[in-house]
């Protein structure tokens, strides 16, 4: 790594008249696991790291009226949080995916999302459950649908000023269930050739409402909004998931590189959603 | 480039030590420290021969910056032994298995497993499998060293259960 | 040449004992040569070309010099007198006017801190004009594609020749593509006419992509001059002789005015045997006057390391339809990188001479591209061969319904029988080794355990047979009583599989002591016996013998003392316990220790026992291995899980069967690698797509199960005690066992490795079965 000049704020707000003076110059380090790999290839040089571990606000979880995830929530935190179980299980089983364990108690869920990449393993469960993205900036707080919150290929909405602080999920509703998966050609140690989330809400036998997020098959984490409508308002039988699983497809507008082709990762897309429709259904009903 | 000063736990010691604020965990460990113990094998968290206990937790210390590990509490392979002994059970069954060869893995392969046990003090073969899996070894296919943790978690236990 | 069938009455040959230097590496004291920290320790950086061919126009150094903390930046003008064609890529140091893969240093850094040193590289700056590059092997072979080469470079058959004495006749041919650097063609009989009889003709092309050898320890060394001129070198090396012969080639300095002091290796597998990184930091040591440590990343090691080459082989066999072999027709193709190096004969060697054929044809090119260049990687081109012949032979059998094990069985080489080009089989333990198999359970019930499948995954099980020559190098040894009775053993064998403490063993044996009497050391190349390469699965055989025959010597000069002592004849003396007594009076003796403290007492008469041996060796013993997989598929995912996977393998004699053990599991594990998991993947225009170890997938514990070991000892006609080479065996059979495997669970036949999810799912979505 080249050398760089770090600071070590204690609150959200010191943080922030950092990111004032010297936003455009400076890189935010929380568990470092995506932000070190790049400064060491060379394809990051900030003159300035500024470290977040010291903030103690962005390292909670709060299970209220709804969830509140602080941003510096690490992987292995969340995967054994007794919070995130019932509906919220997708969330946990993604960040129990993440790296290996070594990984996962430094990884935090605010820089997996905000590192952005199209392989990011937290991002599909937290668009599927529509969580809201808080924001803090020199004009306050703002907050942002997980779905609207990527805007490219390690681009968010976050400005060189602002600051990632915490993750809203709302509170849960009955009989509703969901799953990740993801297909790796290694056990641990891996990264997502694809992913999906889905998760589900049925009621009187059918499904109320349906969200599919699939990640490594765009430039950002995407909603498979046609397999979603093809569930809604339907009995979830196996044809439905069959159905939808095709569909999901057409959400999909995957690259061919070193991870996977276009081919095998379009024949995922139908994989994954089956299996996490099935596994989502009898969360749902259970 | 002012250097930090960085005050923690080291194996037990109070530590202090002046480091860049670009250094790694690593590498503060082992050029400032002399704990050259944890090693680099790959600088990106995806080999895990770095892997060192903060707060009681592995972590993959080249992906750490030095200075969060401030007030913080690092145990590295150096610490793994009691005070009182030369080789803790996990590192006594590596050696009776014939487990290290090129022993490079080997510091953050015992560390690994040692957190592995003080969570899971009886693990199944498929729990010790996890608890390494973030730590690459090309010598020995892994085979011994889960039959040396089986082996120590048993040690271990009876250790507990002396008490 | 002594071969001692039986050990003596002590702790010595067949005990697993565990490794002397297992306490240090589990305490993380074992020191590398990254831990290794001189005082005024400079560190080593170097600007790589971003193109895999291209012209250098020009390099800007001047910004770079200027950075506070930069001590020494170092273009090829900076080394005149190094500046000669390159024979091989040890001598080209610094590229000088060209670049021929991405990934080539092109100008070198020492700085006060690696920090300094990458920001020095930030601002070199470099102009390039792009060049055309050679990739594919086979576009690259043919005539008018983008040369390699400087012109008129001689094939560099160093390493064939280290790794496995196969002979091999070169082609008549004359290359007109001026990338093919090597080319060789093994005839016998009328294949046309063994075809024209086949009632069974299969053609098939294997595809093995290059692989790294993966060492933990990414590539070290430290450099030093002193003030007379000697250059020494801590370096992470497979041989410190070989080492120091190469360093003083390029450097164009005699060899004593080097010494190379070899630190524990973290890993080499035959990727530490070439230099690499020796000269240009022995050269920024000396513009500098400070010590210089050059570290590789594993970036560096994965985009510019010295992998194993591309294997390609377009296979054909002719069978009748009751199994009758007629006729072999191959051609491989090894792609090399940018210099030449590989082992092209064991390819051509290994098609041709596992089963007997009665005629073939088996035609072999090295063809050099602009990448990385290749270095030998266990049993090299071994594993990438046999998955081409085993996967070939399995799929005959089936075809023609008959049983895999008994077809192989019928045509399985035995001891004399001719290999391809006319060298007679050593003895080996072919045989004894695919019967042992056979015999597993796991073999015999594989019909049931694969009906048993549930949840939608497909069952299969696999099995494949190979092995390795046994290479051959000279060495010495020597064996001296210490004043208190024990042993001090002194070779110039660097330790990276274990094999210390079975020297130890050997000598105890030889000597009649007990193993934690004797002490190896390894000596460096100031203080050693010249010694070769650890590699080729030699050392026990070879140097292994140099230590039993410097113990023998040792213990008849004992005898000879303790004969003049106690005035009997040497033929009626016996040692026991530490004590030479005359046979049936054992008061009648003299102690090991005071035989060895009279040889160094002041006046003393009495010389000091020092055994010496210095052999050169000439014949080989070759082990094979069988290996075995029961795995499932998920037929939509492609994902395979391995449940079982049994080794079974012929090593001789086990000196330390815990050893052996190792030796055979994590050669298995490298070929599961190979097998499942691994690829260099460069794309078009010859750059790496996946320079890191989250892309560049190595098998993790959670990836596999318990790797059952099965010793088989046929012994060697002149290995100490019996013993074979164990080392490179185990890497070989493992991909063609899970292409077996993965045909009985899903019906596909995968040609192309590695056996990825991907390939096997859209085989199956696209109908292949």
């Amino acid at each position: 790594m080249r050398r760089f000049d770090l600071v070590l704020p204690n609150t959200v707000e010191d943080c922030l008249k950092i990111l004032a003076e010297r936003g455009a110059q400076a890189k935010l380090v929380a568990g470092g696991t995506d932000l070190l790999p790049q400064m060491k290839n060379g394809v990051l040089k900030p003159a300035v790291v500024v470290d977040l571990s010291g903030i103690a606000r962005v390292r909670q979880v709060q299970n209220g009226n709804g969830l509140r995830i602080g941003a510096a929530v690490t992987a292995r935190e969340l995967e054994v949080s007794p919070a995130l179980r019932g509906p919220y299980a997708a969330i946990a089983e993604s960040a129990a995916l993440v790296g290996s364990l070594q990984v996962r108690n430094l990884a935090t869920v605010g820089g997996n999302l905000c590192n952005a990449a199209p392989s990011a393993d937290m991002a599909p469960p937290l668009v599927a459950l529509e969580a809201q993205a808080v924001i803090a900036g020199p004009k306050g707080e703002r907050r942002v649908p997980m779905a609207d919150f990527f805007t490219g290929v390690r681009q968010t909405v976050l400005a060189p000023n602002e600051l990632l602080v915490e993750l809203i999920v709302p509170p849960p509703v009955a009989n509703c269930g969901g799953q990740y998966l993801r297909h790796t050609p290694r056990r641990e140690l891996d990264i997502a050739v694809v992913g999906v989330a889905s998760q589900l809400t049925v009621a009187g036998g059918r499904c109320t409402k349906a969200r599919i997020a699939l990640a490594s098959v765009a430039p950002t984490p995407v909603r498979a909004t046609a397999a979603e409508r093809s569930l809604e308002g339907q009995a979830v039988t196996p044809e439905a998931i069959e159905r939808a699983a095709a569909l999901a497809i057409e959400a999909a507008r995957p690259i061919h590189d070193q991870r996977g082709s276009i081919e095998f990762r379009k024949h995922l897309v139908r994989v994954l959603t089956r299996r996490t429709l099935t596994t989502a259904l009898a969360r749902a009903s259970a | 480039m002012a250097k930090h000063v960085l005050r923690c736990t080291i194996n037990d010691q109070p530590v202090e030590v002046l480091v860049q604020p670009y250094t790694t965990l690593l590498d503060a460990l082992r050029e400032d420290v002399g704990l050259t113990g944890p090693k680099e094998g790959c600088g990106t968290g995806d080999c895990g021969a770095c892997t060192v206990h903060v707060d009681g937790k592995v972590v993959a210390s080249c992906l750490m910056l030095a200075m969060q590990a401030r007030d913080r509490n690092v145990r590295t392979i150096e610490g793994l032994a009691a005070a009182d002994t030369t080789l803790h059970p996990l590192q006594d069954a590596f050696v009776r298995r014939g487990v290290p060869q090129c022993g490079f893995c080997i510091p953050g392969v015992l560390m690994a497993a040692a957190a592995l046990l003080e969570e899971t003090p009886r693990p199944s073969e498929e729990q010790i499998r996890y608890g390494i899996a973030g730590n690459l070894c090309r010598c020995t296919g892994y085979t011994k060293m889960v039959e040396a943790i089986s082996e120590a978690a048993g040690t271990l236990a009876s250790q507990r259960s002396a008490r | 040449m002594s071969t001692m069938k039986t050990t003596r009455d002590v702790k010595g040959v067949g005990v697993s004992i565990p490794r002397p230097d297992g306490p240090e590496k589990v305490t993380g004291r074992v020191q590398y040569v990254a831990d290794i920290q001189p005082k005024g320790l400079l560190h080593a950086k170097l600007l790589r070309s971003p193109h895999a061919h291209a012209k250098i126009v020009s390099i800007d150094t001047s910004a770079a010099k200027a950075l506070p903390g930069v001590r020494a930046v170092v273009t090829a003008k900076d080394i005149p007198h190094l500046k000669k064609k390159a024979p091989t890529r040890a001598h080209a140091v610094l590229a000088i006017d060209r670049a021929v893969f991405m990934g080539q240093p092109v100008a070198a850094v020492a700085a006060d801190e690696v920090a300094i040193a990458e920001e020095a590289l930030d601002l070199i700056k470099v102009e390039y004009q792009v060049l055309p590059a050679a990739v594919d092997p086979l576009k690259a072979m043919q005539p008018g594609a983008p040369p390699v080469a400087d012109a008129g470079t001689e094939a560099d058959t160093s390493e064939a020749l280290a790794h496995s004495a196969v002979a091999i006749a070169k082609s008549e041919a004359p290359a007109k593509a001026v990338n093919i650097s090597q080319q060789a063609r093994l005839q016998r009989g009328d294949p046309a006419k063994g075809f024209a009889e086949s009632d069974h003709v299969l053609e098939k092309t294997y595809r093995v992509p290059m692989v790294h050898q993966g060492y933990l320890e990414p590539h070290a060394v430290l450099a030093e001059w002193d003030r007379n001129g000697l250059l020494t070198l801590w370096a992470s090396t497979q041989g410190s002789f070989n080492t120091r012969s190469e360093v003083a080639d390029v450097l164009g300095i005699p060899e004593n005015q080097i010494r190379v002091i070899p630190v524990e290796c973290g890993g080499g597998f035959g990727g530490k045997i070439r230099a690499l990184c020796e000269p240009i930091t022995a050269v920024l040591a000396q513009v500098t006057k400070r010590p210089v440590r050059y570290v590789m990343t594993r970036r560096e090691e994965l985009q510019a390391g010295m992998p194993a080459p591309q294997v390609i082989i377009k296979l054909k066999t002719g069978v009748k339809r009751d199994g009758t072999l007629m006729a072999v027709d191959a051609e491989t193709v090894i792609d090399s990188g940018a210099y030449s190096g590989a082992v092209l004969a064991v390819s051509a060697v290994f098609i041709g001479s596992m089963y007997k054929w009665p005629s073939f044809d088996i035609r072999g090119f090295e063809v050099l591209t602009h990448k990385p260049s290749v270095a030998a990687y266990r049993a090299p081109v071994a594993p990438q061969t046999i998955f081409a012949i085993e996967s070939h032979m399995e799929q005959i059998a089936r075809d023609l319904g008959l049983d895999p094990v008994e077809f192989r069985r019928r045509h399985l080489i035995k001891p004399g029988d001719p290999m391809v080009n006319g060298q007679p089989w050593q003895s080996n333990g072919a045989h004894e080794v695919l019967s042992r198999i056979a015999e597993h359970p796991h073999w015999k019930t594989r019909k049931e355990w694969v009906a048993a499948g549930k949840n939608g995954k497909r069952r299969g099980v696999g099995l494949a047979l190979g092995g390795w020559l046994g290479g051959l190098q000279p060495t010495g040894a020597t064996v001296r009583l210490n004043p208190d009775g024990s042993l001090a053993v002194l070779t110039g064998q660097v330790d990276i599989a274990g094999t210390n403490i079975s020297l130890a063993q050997i000598a105890a044996s030889a000597y009649g002591v007990d193993t934690d009497l004797v002490r190896i050391t390894t000596g460096d190349t100031d203080t050693a016996p010249v010694t070769g390469l650890s590699a080729g699965s030699k050392t026990i055989y070879t140097v292994g013998a140099a230590v039993l025959q410097a113990a023998e010597d040792a213990r008849r000069q004992t005898f000879e003392i303790a004969a003049a002592e106690l005035e009997a004849s040497v033929h009626d003396l016996e040692l026991v316990d530490g004590k030479v007594t005359v046979r049936g009076m054992p008061d009648k003796g003299i102690t090991l220790a005071t035989i060895g403290k009279k040889g160094n007492l002041y006046m003393s008469k009495t010389p000091p026992v020092l055994g010496k041996a210095n052999p050169a060796f000439s014949q080989q013993a070759p082990g094979f291995a069988a290996q075995l997989a029961r795995l499932d598929v998920d037929p939509d995912t492609g994902e395979v899980t391995i449940h079982d996977f049994v080794i079974v393998q012929d090593v001789g004699k086990a000196i330390n069967p815990l050893g052996v053990e190792g030796q055979m599991q994590g050669g298995a594990v490298q070929s599961l690698g190979i097998a499942l998991t691994e690829a260099l993947m460069f794309d078009d225009s010859g750059r790496l797509t996946n320079p890191s170890l989250l892309d560049y997938r190595k098998l993790t514990a959670a990836d596999l199960p318990n790797l059952e070991t099965i010793i088989v000892e046929v012994p060697s006609p002149a290995g100490p005690f019996g013993a074979r080479g164990v080392g490179e065996p185990p890497i070989v059979p493992a991909p063609a066992a899970i292409a077996n495997a993965v045909n009985d669970a899903v019906g596909a036949r995968i040609t192309e490795l590695p056996i990825s999810p991907e390939r096997i799912a859209l085989a199956l979505a696209n109908g292949m079965h």
